[in-house]
């Protein structure tokens, strides 16, 4: 008995402390976290809607779309339908990462809504070289793919980035920030489309309006 | 700090100015050196740490000021570190919540003031030693100086590495037709620690330390 | 063959690529301290690896299997730090009753370690670059102990000769110490790029 009376008498205020803070945590967790949470819808629809202006919601696919990484594990990819107001469907969008020159490069890519030609996109997190590769947030590098055939992408060194095909012009200096953003894209785009057209949600020929 | 009987509003002034210039704890106390090294890319970010420390000093010599009479030496380091963690947390969730882009930028390093050598050696040098009014001016003080310190090595890195200090254009750039081109190196390690030194170099110089 | 690979990627990548001290800015307060003679600083190498290596394992352990499947992810930091402590305790006491010359040589650093930022930090990338399997995490720990002996050794190996050579005065100690480390951080930069 008297052990744990020493014990105790050592340990009170570390005991009470952590009840204490434990509660702090629990309270200031539990009133912010839905501020939290509706920042990250938040971000996604502002950058997504950049890219498809009509979009005025999104909603998650209810199917469960899987494609098979670079590693070659199988991983879930998840799909937001845009709808316009009228809830019509102007598009999709999703998250595609990889490795880029220094770390992981995330991204958000839109297309539209016959998944037929990429709508752009936006770059959610990377750590290229400022100035370099950092330039792949830059207008002149994404605004290449606005329209650009939803499938295989090349990169090259030399073209005339204001036509829009499947080519993509790499940026000088950083050519290996370019490529990865290319691959990532192209990957992630036809992997997905594969998948949905498997599910029926796409059609090859017809669209379906919904 | 001296508990000499110093009248009261002269050690309070004094220990306010302490941590912003002669105890300085990144210039002269050279503690809390990662997060300056890692945050003072641009202004907005290093301004969004000074505030978090700020924040957090201020709670931890709060509690620690007002526990100092029950602390038992086996406990003391497990109840700073208890403290600091939970009031990083709680800073954490706020900047999450209202700043989530900042949040973002500053990645990793929010959590990681818990190991900021300065707030435990302020709570180990101050706080448990004084009262509750006297570690709060010290927590003010050292935070001040801190972000102020945060403050002028990000201008000076943001301004050589884009040209703009808080994201507002000062010099114009070359690709956009200007004459600045700006040093990339800045925005990468190497401009940190370089500028990092060669502040300190000059805090020597300007304190006349001869060695 | 596969596994192997990507723990060899993951290690390599650790050490070169992000290197702690290098591209992160983990561990500074002692790298600036300890790093003035090359025996020293290889012991300080020595005792952060194998702190390291068993933080980063113990704490991905805790936050896979108990703090996500409980939803208590908030409390990720008091944990992480709460179990990084203790970890410094049990390995100094382990070490002080079984290997007390070992201890005697580790000396002052291991209490300093707890409050360096590069094992918490590491702790924290663990989870930033969502790593899935313990064998994966406990390699890239091990990886970054070892990443920041070398960075340490490296500049301990400079330090000594700086001393010989004729540094301004209001230079010398901290501000050449880290014009040096960023000078090494540039010389770093050339490992980027190599994984791809």
């Amino acid at each position: 008995m008297s052990k744990i009376k020493q014990f105790v008498q050592q340990s009170w205020l570390l005991i009470v402390a952590s009840f204490f803070f434990g509660l702090l945590i629990a309270v200031t967790d539990a009133g912010l976290s839905p501020r939290i949470e509706q920042n990250k819808v938040n971000k996604r629809n502002r950058l997504v809607g950049a890219l498809l202006p009509e979009a005025r919601n999104f909603v998650a696919l209810d199917t469960e779309i899987q494609i098979e990484s670079a590693g070659g594990k199988t991983e879930k990819v998840e799909v937001f339908k845009a709808q316009s107001e009228s809830g019509q469907c102007v598009g999709w969008s999703f998250n595609a990462s990889g490795s880029g020159f220094a770390d992981k490069i995330e991204l958000v890519v839109a297309v539209d809504a016959k998944f037929e030609k990429i709508a752009g996109f936006a770059v959610l997190s990377s750590n290229e070289t400022p100035g370099f590769g950092d330039q792949i947030k830059g207008d002149y590098y994404r605004s290449q793919y606005k329209g650009a055939p939803a499938g295989e992408l090349k990169l090259v060194s030399i073209g005339d980035p204001k036509q829009i095909d499947s080519k993509i012009v790499a940026i000088t200096g950083a050519t290996v920030s370019s490529e990865a953003v290319v691959e990532i894209v192209s990957y992630f785009v036809t992997q997905i489309k594969e998948q949905m057209q498997k599910k029926g949600i796409i059609g090859n020929v017809q669209q379906q309006a919904s | 700090m001296s508990n000499s009987r110093q009248a009261k509003p002269a050690l309070y002034s004094q220990t306010l100015l302490a941590g912003l210039w002669r105890e300085n704890p990144t210039l002269r106390l050279l503690l809390g050196m990662c997060p300056t090294l890692a945050v003072t890319a641009a202004v907005k970010p290093a301004l969004t740490m000074g505030c978090c420390v700020i924040f957090v000093l201020l709670c931890s010599n709060i509690i620690v000021s007002l526990m100092r009479d029950l602390l038992k030496p086996h406990v003391r380091i497990l109840m700073f570190t208890l403290t600091i963690a939970t009031f990083v947390t709680i800073a954490d969730l706020i900047l999450k919540a209202f700043q989530p882009e900042m949040s973002e930028t500053l990645g990793p390093y929010v959590p990681l003031i818990i190991v900021n050598c300065i707030i435990i050696c302020r709570a180990e040098a101050c706080a448990s030693k004084n009262g509750l009014v006297i570690s709060i001016i010290d927590a003010v003080g050292m935070g001040v100086g801190f972000t102020l310190t945060l403050c002028v090595l990000a201008s000076i890195r943001e301004l050589l590495a884009t040209g703009a200090v808080f994201e507002i254009q000062v010099l114009p750039l070359a690709r956009d037709g200007g004459w600045f081109v700006q040093w990339a190196a800045m925005g990468m390690p190497v401009g940190a620690f370089i500028t990092l030194g060669l502040m300190l170099g000059l805090v020597n110089i300007v304190t006349g330390k001869k060695t | 063959m596969d596994t192997l690979n990507i723990l060899l990627m993951g290690f390599i990548s650790v050490v070169l690529i992000n290197n702690l001290v290098f591209t992160k800015f983990l561990g500074i307060c002692p790298y600036l301290g300890v790093s003035g003679r090359i025996d020293m600083a290889f012991g300080m190498g020595m005792a952060v690896t194998f702190v390291v290596t068993l933080s980063g394992t113990l704490t991905w352990m805790i936050d896979h299997w108990v703090l996500m499947k409980l939803g208590l992810e908030v409390t990720r930091y008091v944990c992480f730090i709460l179990v990084i402590a203790g970890a410094v305790q049990l390995v100094e006491m382990y070490m002080r009753k079984f290997f007390p010359s070992l201890y005697d040589s580790f000396g002052i650093f291991l209490p300093l370690i707890t409050t360096n930022c590069a094992i918490l930090g590491l702790c924290l990338f663990l989870t930033l670059w969502g790593i899935e399997s313990l064998l994966d995490a406990a390699v890239r720990s091990f990886g970054a102990g070892i990443g920041f002996t070398m960075a340490i050794c490296i500049m301990a190996g400079i330090r000594e000769n700086l001393n010989l050579a004729d540094v301004p005065a209001c230079l010398q100690g901290a501000p050449i110490t880290l014009i040096t480390a960023g000078l090494l951080s540039l010389a770093f930069m050339g490992f980027a790029g190599m994984i791809r």
